[in-house]
């Protein structure tokens, strides 16, 4: 949670209330960085910085959901928190089906507030998690070559090396040299690995009759 | 009157009419009878007086001409009954009937057609026609016909002028003494019912007085010097005045009647005040006398018959405007500016709840209105007589039991012919119900104020709510986090220093909020301070803060620099910038998000006071219902009540200011209003 580079990003038009709050998350420990208008945060927006953005649903210039919509349009998946002086159900229900991972009403205390951000933490970390490792299989995926491609769509598929070969016109043992290096180079050690891996990366495994014969 | 209108013997009624007939032959015969009694002289048979005549005159003049044949029929009889008796030749007799019937008849005829009616004396127009037909124009040219009754009854041609003189003067006499007493008990006044005893007391007290002193004054005494005579003749004079003075026309001529009587009783049957020569000769003398007595005490009579009826009418007159302005609760009265005289209606003790025998003076009025608008009241008397101007005030009396009565009193100046103020005349009226009426509404009006404030702030408590959340948001996080500061054990003071100042200010922030608030939702009395409309404008804007980010609206202000102060009840003015603003959001609410503004602006006047502007891009008025806006219940909101911009007018009228709403040339409405200088 206090880990280091986790930042919590205050955004609210009302100074006293950036002010206080910033000092609560202060006090709590929390790194944090303080905002008045939606503008000044898109401009400064960092998305490799870890953290969660505590956001007031109602500022004048930029609404709280339509900045969720502007995040998201960066390509942001920074989790939100949203603040807001009104309760009304409606606006709750729309916030949180857009993904806000929470809707407190002000005034806020801290239990609620503290509670939302290690939530929103954990859901930051996870899917950067998720990110760091899509990206690594992107970069080893991108490493081979085509018919070490065209293997893995045939084992993933679940066909046997003697039908890979038939299918694509080679021998066995090519196969296998494939096969093997293919799954050095993903880092796999067992064909169940590969298939997570593959699933993972959205590999369409191979169609077509799985007896070899060509067609 | 030709038409028939002089008429208390109808002919419509058979009945009456035969009654009339007798009445008017027997009268008739009776007054041949009464004549001769009183008198006749030597063997001519000539009576000095003749009350036949008038009795025939009466029914003549007194019944519409078409009549006239049944009372002359009816008097036929009778003359020839009475002259008989006295042993007439048939031609004398005859001759004397024509001429009595012709002078009847053209007396009658010309009073008629002079229009001379009731009342026969009441005004000297009447009396004078009177005396110049019956005494004068009648007599006179049915005496060269009359003169032939003397002849006829063996006089000499030669004294034609002679018989004239004396046919003319018995005639005369008798119009003069006995008709108007005849015509005045004919009319209906039954003016023995109205008088009380002691009237009637007075009248026979003149009447016996009268006769006493003719009696003296006529009693010849020879041994006298007979110079004192024509003096003597004047000693009844005095009372004959005096009767005219104190019964008018009544009293004139029965006055008149006495003399007669004793006068002619005297000449023919004793010693006579008139010794001209012969017998005849004498009552001639007499008869000028009465003549010429009687004319003008007839017309003074009547003269003073019209000027008391004028003045009974007029104090008539005055007793109904009285009455009538006491019906609507008013008072009337005037003051003589010379001499300070006062006179007021008798409502006007009931106005100022004086006791019903209390002197009316302006002083015992004045006396009676409430401590503190005493001098303001009689300053504004005072002013208004002194430079003889127009008055209008209003003031509280003290009532004994009521309490308080309001009075409005309003007068104008009287000038008289040279141009100079006389009077003050003016009117007191009641003016409490309407007073009360006027405190009642402003009381309602007061009501309705707050209750559309309410309502108003009903309609913001959202946007008010939030107004309040953000200080009590501030507040809880800056408190926590100096909990969470106290517990870590840093000793960092000087942040939780920094902490309590922070709450401090955000406490005031929102006590600012709830203060303006309790300020429109308290039903207080409206307080009149100086004012800074630009600071007015900016809490108001602050109250609205979250409302307007809540609707997107943006809002522009343009503030003069220098603003003048302005003098005003805050919490109604700003319950009008309320009003203004919630308009022009509610105007908007079909415009694009991104293009609602609104736009404030202040300036001052030429006068020195404040100009507000308030413009919005909505919807803007209904064009041909302009007007329309301030009128109550008018509105264009779905679940508005129409009353917000008239009670803004109302605020403004009673500030002294104005407000005036119109379309902007593009789109959406802007609503100004002014108010005066502190000074003004």
């Amino acid at each position: 949670m206090r880990e280091a580079g986790f930042t919590t990003f205050l955004v609210d038009d009302d100074p006293a209330v950036l002010k206080a709050i910033t000092r609560l998350l202060n006090a709590a420990g929390y790194r944090t960085r303080s905002f008045s208008s939606p503008q000044e945060f898109l401009s400064a927006h960092d998305p490799s910085i870890p953290g969660c953005a505590i956001i007031d649903l109602v500022m004048s210039e930029l609404d709280g959901l339509h900045l969720q919509q502007a995040l998201l349009e960066t390509g942001s998946e920074r989790p939100i928190i949203f603040l807001s002086g009104k309760g009304d159900v409606s606006t709750s229900v729309r916030a949180m089906k857009a993904g806000a991972v929470d809707f407190l009403t002000k005034p806020v205390k801290r239990e609620a507030l503290f509670s939302a951000v290690v939530r929103a933490a954990k859901v930051d970390a996870l899917s950067r998690q998720k990110r760091d490792e899509s990206k690594s299989i992107g970069d080893r995926l991108a490493t081979l070559t085509h018919r070490e491609r065209e293997v893995l769509e045939y084992v993933i598929a679940g066909r046997l090396n003697k039908q890979i070969a038939a299918s694509l016109g080679t021998v066995e043992k090519t196969v296998k040299v494939h096969r093997g290096r293919m799954m050095a180079k993903l880092a796999v050690k067992s064909v169940a690995d590969l298939v997570r891996l593959a699933d993972k990366a959205g590999i369409v495994p191979a169609q077509g009759p799985a007896n070899g014969e060509r067609v | 009157m030709r038409d028939g209108k002089s008429g208390e013997l109808p002919g419509i009624d058979p009945a009456r009419t035969v009654r009339s007939f007798f009445i008017v032959a027997i009268a008739y015969y009776l007054g041949a009878e009464i004549a001769f009694l009183v008198g006749t002289l030597s063997d001519k048979i000539f009576a000095p007086f003749w009350p036949p005549n008038v009795v025939l005159f009466c029914a003549l003049v007194l019944s519409p001409p078409r009549q006239w044949w049944i009372y002359i029929l009816a008097v036929l009889p009778a003359h020839i009954a009475a002259e008989l008796r006295v042993g007439m030749p048939a031609t004398q007799l005859l001759v004397a009937f024509v001429t009595n019937c012709l002078v009847a008849a053209i007396n009658a005829y010309a009073l008629q057609w002079l229009k001379v009616g009731p009342p026969w004396f009441g005004n000297i127009r009447n009396a004078t026609a009177y005396v110049f037909v019956t005494a004068f124009v009648g007599p006179g040219l049915c005496a060269f016909g009359g003169a032939f009754v003397q002849i006829l009854g063996g006089g000499f041609i030669d004294d034609y002028g002679l018989y004239w003189a004396r046919w003319y003067a018995s005639n005369a006499l008798g119009s003069l003494t006995l008709g108007p007493l005849a015509l005045i008990c004919l009319e209906k006044i039954p003016f023995s019912i109205v008088s009380p005893v002691r009237r009637r007391l007075e009248a026979l007290l003149i009447a016996v007085v009268l006769a006493l002193t003719c009696i003296v004054a006529f009693e010849q005494v020879p041994t006298i010097a007979t110079g004192y005579v024509p003096a003597l003749l004047y000693l009844p004079l005095p009372i004959i005045v005096w009767a005219a003075v104190r019964f008018g026309s009544k009293g004139a001529s029965g006055a008149i009647m006495v003399v007669s009587l004793v006068l002619i009783w005297r000449t023919l049957n004793g010693p006579s005040p008139f010794v001209v020569g012969s017998a005849e000769a004498n009552v001639f003398a007499m008869q000028l006398f009465l003549i010429g007595l009687s004319t003008p005490i007839l017309l003074l009579g009547s003269a003073i018959e019209e000027t008391r009826h004028a003045e009974t009418v007029t104090r008539d007159r005055e007793a109904r405007i009285s009455v009538a302005a006491a019906s609507s609760s008013v008072g009337l009265w005037q003051y003589e500016i010379a001499t300070g005289a006062f006179w007021a209606t008798d409502y006007c003790r009931k106005l100022f709840d004086l006791p019903a025998d209390a002197p009316l003076s302006l002083d015992r009025l004045l006396s009676r209105i409430h401590p503190n608008d005493f001098k303001a009241a009689s300053a504004a008397f005072r002013s208004a007589i002194m430079r003889a101007a127009p008055l209008e005030i209003e003031f509280r009396v003290q009532g004994t039991d009521d309490g308080v009565h309001w009075i409005s009193a309003r007068a104008q100046p009287i000038f008289g012919e040279s141009g100079e103020p006389t009077a003050m005349t003016g009117a007191f009226g009641d003016t409490t119900s309407r007073k009360m009426a006027e405190a009642d509404a402003d009381m309602q009006r007061q009501e309705i104020a707050h209750l559309m404030r309410v309502s108003m702030l009903g309609e913001l408590s959202g946007g008010l709510a939030h107004e309040l959340t953000q200080p009590l948001t501030a507040i809880l996080s800056n408190a926590q986090a100096g909990k969470i500061l106290l517990a870590g054990g840093k000793k960092n003071l000087e942040e939780i220093g920094n902490i309590f100042d922070d709450i401090i200010t955000e406490d005031g922030r929102a006590g600012e909020v709830i203060h303006r608030l309790r300020g429109l939702l308290k039903k207080g009395e409206i307080k009149y301070e100086a004012i800074d409309m630009n600071e007015l404008i900016g809490s108001t804007l602050r109250l609205l803060h979250s409302e307007l980010i809540d609707r997107r609206i943006s809002v522009s202000d343009d503030k003069a620099v220098d603003l003048p102060l302005t003098k005003g009840d805050p919490i109604q003015l700003q319950q009008i910038l309320l009003n203004l603003f919630m308009n022009a959001m509610d105007a908007m609410d079909g415009v694009v998000p991104t293009r609602r503004a609104i736009s404030v602006s202040t300036a001052t006047t030429q006068e020195g006071g404040v100009e507000v502007r308030i413009s919005d891009c909505g919807t803007g008025l209904p064009p041909s219902q302009e007007q329309h806006v301030f009128q109550p219940f008018f509105t264009t909101k779905k679940r508005g009540l129409g009353l917000g911009l008239p009670i803004c007018a109302s605020i403004m009228k009673l500030h002294g200011g104005s407000l005036s709403l119109q379309n902007n040339v593009r789109d959406g409405a802007t609503a100004i209003f002014r108010l005066p200088p502190v000074g003004a």
